[in-house]
């Protein structure tokens, strides 16, 4: 928020000296670089099928669709037992437990992946990764602050909640009525409990529903869903770097671009996580006068 | 101390008288910092120090003595010296029709025989000289034209000495430390020109006297305050309006200088297309004032403050910062082989974001850094061929990293902040000069720096990942951590004749406060950390030599300098580290050595109506950080291989002067994704290395026009015009390089450059009366 706060403030001052900053696209060449096993799988207290998606790094420019890795074995171990996931008939690269379970919080899930040879030399390889569980806050309510300023309007979502004791990573996802808007890495709020570690939050800010944005707008008796994902810190490491890496260089802020940090072992990229899931509702009040 | 005291005091070469006084400027009484003062006779020489005092103590004699300063006519004085005598001299600033004929050519040899390696004196008179972005003339660009000196981001105030971080250059402003020395994002430096004598760049040999930064010295010293006259000058420009009043007050041994500045861009902002924009406030300004009082010849006190603020604000949200300074200084001669100073300091720096007061919900950020110093310098003037240096410091610092407050629209708060840093930085040093030879002179000194950090604190303990694994809390004022070392500085010079030398230096400097940036151009929100049980001390040997000559008369003035420069627990922070608001901040740092080398070619040249520098610096810095970029050593961020910077002056006649300068540089290194992977329709980058690659080169020419008023008898207002246009071929240099997504074609990926500047014209009218 401070970031794009203060690079605002440089285009203003560009502007208020008849300047505005330029961009333009140019043509360079990379450097290639070799093939790495790319996985994003998500375990959560949701009762479903749960899925873990292979693919492989390509070049810079590849500007067709991620080359997706069928044929592995992919397995998911726990407590309870072990669970070999099935490759979708119609969906290349997307494994699926066979039935629908709920993660529970507390457990570990352990993700092995087989029988794939990313670096073709005849030989497979084998990437693995766990991710346990957290237990989350105790969830209260939201409410919604109409909030109004010349840049922008809409309602902001306050959160009411009992932050445990322990250090916790959550992700605030918002959902209008059926449609889920955080549906992209770059729109996940992901958060530690630095700030309120232990204790009530009063109204913390969780997400806000733009005027502009059609998808965002509130009308009166629309449902707002809070849905808080209690994530663990390599998935949340994994959001941080991931966003920084979307939004962009800016001198005055980002460091070095760095590799998006990963937890799947053996060289693969990405990411595998288990989390919890809670979902807590209100309606949007009448429209402001 | 007290008995070096005690030594410089009763100490008296029988034989010898002392020759002394101030070497001020015969317009405004200012005193000349640097002036050269030569004994034609013995060949021996001196320079004023920074309150322009000297002292010689010769043999009874007849004597030459010839003072000079650049800029100015030297005076020669012939002298019979039998006792103890004082010489105060007023030198007269140089027109440019007589300058050609009084200027000795013993008087431009300063850089051939001054003691010094890898220094700089800009005077603010030269600094004018150079376009500016937006005319707003500013001490830190012109360092960044200097060799061995590269700006760290386009527009950026922020600057890097020999391959260093722009945290490891010690800013003083009138001995005050100043933390932050930009405004508006960098575009511009918080010294306003008008109330600035003068400036001096150390870059390698830095001073016994001044610890706690590993790269450099930047001093800068104010105006005194006219004690002849009352005067006012100022300027209407683009962006700015200047006005600084001076003058004596009751009498010739009091005199004030004022000196304010604000910026009004955002008075065009109800110009603009967007309505959002219109009702900004944006702006920064400045205020200097100093007062400086001789009480007798003996005794001299100096107050000098600061204060300068951003502000860019509207009717929801605002967010501020700024500096502020203050210094009290007394200047006391012991004897007159014995000059003191002695310094009260107060550093300030803050920043503060968030929703107006009262506002619901309501959010705000602030944070700060308080220094509190003392220092008490001594300079013995024991004999002609030895002087030396000594004295103590103590500075206690308070940093408030960030306090947090947040209150939604039922009045129920989160308050959070986290701990403040408290810390007691001691130095004690002692140096001196000797004139071993006729040819030979050696400067050496060591300085005795003490760290230590003082509770309330809880100091975390990590492992070797990084994580918390315990803490420790401290109690108020416990002295809970100490660091302290040695830092010897030796510089040599050999005289080859009078037109050329050979000087080499050592010299090891502590740093025992950084900042928390690893952004390239620097925030105002960045912050100061010190040292700490988890974090050593970092430390800089820097070794280097050059060979200076001089030409047709020293209008040519020339040098190469080599340096070789090794830190040691040099920091860097971990890939996409969290700065800001991070109560685990030291768990972000990763530790390692970094390496500097390079050369640097300068020829400045004085040459009858033109003048100006050209400098070129061939450098490299490596970072070598086990736990960044896979152990593999990297380019710094500031590495530039090439650095030239060519600075030029035409005096086309007494009204009208022309000006140019070209800058060329190496890009910074980069570093570009060799691959890419997809996650939830994300494209992400994969990267085979950290900084592996340049952005295309840098390069961009300033030109300036000024046309002054006719200047006639008995008219005190003079007035010029300053016309001038930065980057005057527009050329898009890349500020950074994105790689992007397509909005409509997620597989789609491709590069986009920023530039921040095409071609600036600005037109700025100063005034003096």
């Amino acid at each position: 928020m401070k970031g794009k706060y203060i690079t605002y403030g440089m285009i203003l001052f560009l502007v208020a000296i008849g300047l505005e900053s330029c961009t333009e696209i140019v043509e360079i060449e990379l450097d290639s670089t070799y093939r790495r096993l790319v996985v994003y799988g998500e375990i959560t207290s949701d009762s479903v099928h749960h899925q873990v998606e292979l693919s492989s790094s390509s070049d810079y420019f590849l500007n067709e669709p991620a080359p997706k890795v069928s044929g592995a074995l992919v397995e998911l171990e726990f407590d309870k037992g072990l669970i070999t996931l099935e490759e979708n008939d119609t969906l290349p690269g997307v494994y699926l437990t066979p039935d629908a379970f709920r993660g529970v919080p507390g457990e570990t899930y352990r993700l092995n992946i087989s029988h794939v040879d990313m670096d073709e030399d005849g030989e497979d390889e084998f990437y693995h990764a766990e991710s346990t569980i957290p237990g989350g806050l105790l969830l209260d309510s939201i409410n919604l602050t109409y909030f109004k300023t010349p840049f922008t309007s809409g309602y902001q979502v306050l959160m009411y909640a009992l932050d445990p004791p322990s250090r916790e990573w959550y992700n605030f996802k918002l959902w209008k009525n059926s449609d889920l808007l955080a549906d992209t890495l770059i729109k996940y709020l992901v958060q530690s409990d630095d700030f309120f570690n232990g204790i009530y939050i009063f109204g913390l800010p969780v997400g806000f529903l733009s005027d502009e944005d059609p998808r965002e707008a509130l009308l009166e008796g629309d449902t707002v869903t809070l849905e808080l994902n209690s994530i663990d810190q390599n998935y949340y490491n994994f959001v941080v770097d991931a966003q920084l890496e979307i939004s962009g260089n800016n001198p005055l802020f980002s460091g070095p671009p760095a590799n998006v940090r990963s937890n799947i072992k053996e060289g693969g990229q990405g990411v595998f996580t288990a989390f919890s899931i809670q979902r807590i509702s209100c309606l949007a009040p009448p429209p402001p006068q | 101390m007290l008995l070096l005291v005690f030594i410089s005091f009763s100490f008296r070469s029988s034989a010898k008288v002392i020759i002394s006084g101030y070497v001020r400027d015969a317009a405004t009484g200012e005193e000349l910092i640097g002036a050269n003062v030569a004994i034609l006779e013995t060949g021996v020489g001196t320079n004023t120090n920074t309150y322009g005092y000297y002292a010689f103590s010769l043999d009874p004699g007849f004597y030459t003595l010839v003072y000079s300063y650049v800029g100015f006519v030297s005076v020669t004085r012939l002298i019979q010296l039998g006792e103890d005598m004082s010489i105060n001299i007023e030198l007269e600033e140089s027109l440019l029709e007589l300058e050609e004929v009084t200027v000795t050519a013993e008087a431009g040899n300063a850089n051939i025989t001054r003691l010094e390696t890898g220094s700089t004196q800009l005077p603010i008179q030269s600094i004018r000289k150079i376009p500016a972005l937006l005319g707003e003339v500013d001490v830190i660009k012109a360092i960044q034209l200097l060799p061995g000196v590269s700006v760290t981001s386009e527009g950026s105030s922020g600057f890097s000495v020999r391959g260093g971080s722009s945290d490891q250059n010690l800013i003083l402003l009138d001995e005050a430390t100043v933390y932050n020395a930009s405004h508006l994002m960098g575009f511009f430096s918080v010294f306003n020109n008008d109330a600035i004598k003068d400036v001096k760049l150390y870059k390698g040999d830095i001073p016994a006297s001044s610890g706690g930064r590993l790269s450099s010295l930047l001093d800068i010293r104010m105006k005194d305050g006219n004690n002849k006259e009352f005067r006012a000058t100022g300027g209407i420009g683009t962006i700015s309006s200047r006005l600084t009043l001076e003058g004596p007050l009751f009498s010739e041994k009091v005199s004030f200088l004022l000196s304010g500045r604000r910026t009004y861009a955002d008075l065009f902002l109800p110009f603009a297309k967007d309505t959002a924009v219109q009702d900004n406030s944006l702006f920064f300004y400045d205020l200097n004032g100093k007062l400086n009082w001789t009480i007798n010849e003996k005794n001299r006190i100096f107050l000098s403050g600061y204060y300068g603020k951003d502000v860019f604000a509207n009717d929801f949200a605002g967010m501020y910062f700024g500096n502020r300074t203050f210094s009290f200084r007394w200047n006391h001669l012991f004897s007159k082989r014995l000059f003191s100073n002695f310094t009260l300091v107060n550093s300030h720096y803050f920043y503060d974001l968030g929703t107006p007061d009262g506002s619901t919900p309501y959010f705000n950020w602030l944070s700060y850094l308080d220094d509190y110093g003392f220092k008490g310098d001594f300079i013995w003037y024991a004999a002609p061929e030895h002087t030396f240096k000594y004295g103590l410091s103590s500075f206690y610092h308070i940093i408030k990293p960030g306090m947090i407050s947040v209150s939604d629209q039922n009045g129920n708060d989160i308050n959070s902040e986290l701990d403040d840093n408290r810390a007691l930085e001691n130095g004690l040093y002692f140096s001196g000069e000797s004139r071993v030879s006729e040819k030979f002179s050696l400067r050496y000194g060591l300085r005795y720096s003490m760290f230590y950090n003082i509770g309330p604190a809880t100091v975390l303990e990590y492992n070797e990942d990084y994580e918390v694994i315990d803490s420790t809390h401290y109690q108020e004022g416990e002295f809970y951590n100490m660091y302290h070392g040695l830092e010897p500085r030796l510089a040599a010079i050999y005289l080859l004749n009078d037109r050329s030398s050979i000087k080499a230096s050592y010299s090891r400097t502590r740093q025992y406060l950084q900042m928390a940036s690893n952004s390239s151009a620097g925030t105002p929100l960045d912050i100061w950390f010190p040292a700490s049980p988890n974090i050593q001390p970092q430390i800089s040997d820097q070794v280097s030599g050059g060979y200076f000559r001089n030409f047709y008369d020293n209008k040519f003035e020339t040098s190469v300098e080599l340096y070789y420069k090794k830190m040691t627990n040099s920091i860097d922070f971990r890939d996409h580290a969290q700065l800001m608001l991070n109560p685990r901040l030291e768990g972000e740092l990763r530790i390692g050595e970094a390496t500097s080398y390079g050369a640097e070619f300068f020829i400045k040249y004085d040459i009858s109506k033109f003048s100006g520098w050209v400098s070129y610096t061939y450098s490299k810095t490596i970072r070598d950080i086990p736990e960044i970029n896979e152990g593999i050593p990297y380019a710094a961020p500031y590495d530039k291989p090439h650095d030239l910077a060519i600075v030029f002056n035409y005096e086309a006649s007494k009204r009208i002067s022309l000006a140019a300068n070209w800058i060329y540089s190496a890009g910074i290194p980069f570093t570009l994704p060799a691959g890419r992977y997809e996650i939830l329709g994300n494209i992400l980058p994969v990267y085979t290395g950290r900084n592996e690659y340049r952005l295309p080169d840098y390069h961009r020419l300033d030109l300036s026009l000024t046309i002054r008023g006719k200047n006639k008898p008995g008219r005190r207002w003079q007035g010029e015009w300053n016309f001038s246009v930065y980057n005057a071929y527009g050329r898009k240099n890349v500020w950074t390089l994105d790689f992007v997504q397509d909005d409509t074609d997620p597989n789609l990926t491709y590069a986009e450059m920023t530039y921040l500047f095409s071609v600036i014209p600005a037109i700025t009218y100063n005034f003096k009366f």
